[in-house]
């Protein structure tokens, strides 16, 4: 028998956790909601249940939800398609201080040395790598790491140094591999990233 | 260009060791690369000093008695 929940009036998460519960002692209910969102809770909630999830509105902006027990196979949460799913776009890779982790001054020097072979090393190796801060001391003349960094720009990674920061640490005559970028086109690679890696 | 069999890497029992080697050769100007230790050698995740095949004898002469060498071999 359908059980009727009323949880008109009610916002987020009330309707889903009266809902929950009922569905759980009656197997077949109607949750009665007045908003949106409670109707795309619900509908995602049942689908989440295995349930057949029905929707019909009514006059005066009352929807009725009904969830049917083993209507159907628990859909598979939408988060995890989305984890499954290799991210589109560029992989960005942002360089913000010219050592590799925070700890030990020395061992982090030693370790993006260590790094950036490895870098040159990878199959897929980055779309853009991304300088600024003391970053950008890893793309100037004296830098341990150019080497390596010049051999990426070879393959075709585009290498955006920071200006300001070249020019605040008076290094912007010695800049060797990659080209002096503005904030803008830095912003606009990190929000435009698939994905965005900080070593 | 070196083709990488004509490489050699030498390990050290310890990071600080490796460390103390790289500021020993950049003092003497003998030329290396500091390296990621090769999964083929080791699978600690440690660093290594890699040199060119012929700078053998310079590196032997800069670093022995002075840092734990554990190992000097071909890099592949």
């Amino acid at each position: 028998m359908l059980h009727i929940v009323d949880a008109k009036g009610l916002a987020c998460p009330q309707p889903v956790i009266m809902a929950k519960k009922a569905l759980d002692e009656h197997g077949e209910i109607a949750v009665l909601v007045d908003n949106k969102v409670s109707v795309e809770n619900l509908t995602r909630f049942g689908a989440s249940r295995g349930c057949a999830v029905e929707v019909e509105e009514f006059e005066g902006g009352v929807t009725e939800v009904r969830l049917l027990m083993g209507g159907q196979a628990p859909s598979v949460r939408k988060e995890s398609n989305v984890a499954a799913k290799a991210p589109a776009g560029p992989l960005v890779f942002v360089f913000s201080q010219d050592r590799m982790g925070r700890g030990d001054d020395e061992l982090g020097s030693l370790l993006i040395k260590s790094f950036f072979h490895a870098l040159g090393e990878l199959d897929n190796v980055p779309d853009t790598m991304v300088f600024y801060n003391s970053g950008v001391k890893l793309a100037a003349a004296g830098s341990e790491v150019l080497e390596d960094l010049k051999k990426l720009e070879e393959q075709g990674v585009d290498i955006l140094v920071c200006g300001t920061c070249l020019n605040y640490f008076n290094i912007v005559e010695g800049l060797a591999a990659g080209r002096v970028s503005n904030m803008y086109d830095i912003a606009g690679a990190m929000a435009g990233a698939g994905r965005t890696v900080m070593p | 260009m070196i083709g990488p069999h004509e490489y050699m890497v030498a390990i050290f029992k310890s990071v600080s060791h490796a460390m103390k080697a790289e500021r020993i050769l950049k003092e003497r100007c003998v030329p290396f690369k500091l390296i990621p230790v090769p999964k083929h050698i080791s699978s600690d995740c440690g660093v290594c000093i890699r040199f060119a095949a012929d700078a053998r004898p310079d590196v032997e002469t800069a670093l022995i008695g002075e840092v734990d060498i554990a190992l000097i071999r071909p890099l592949v």
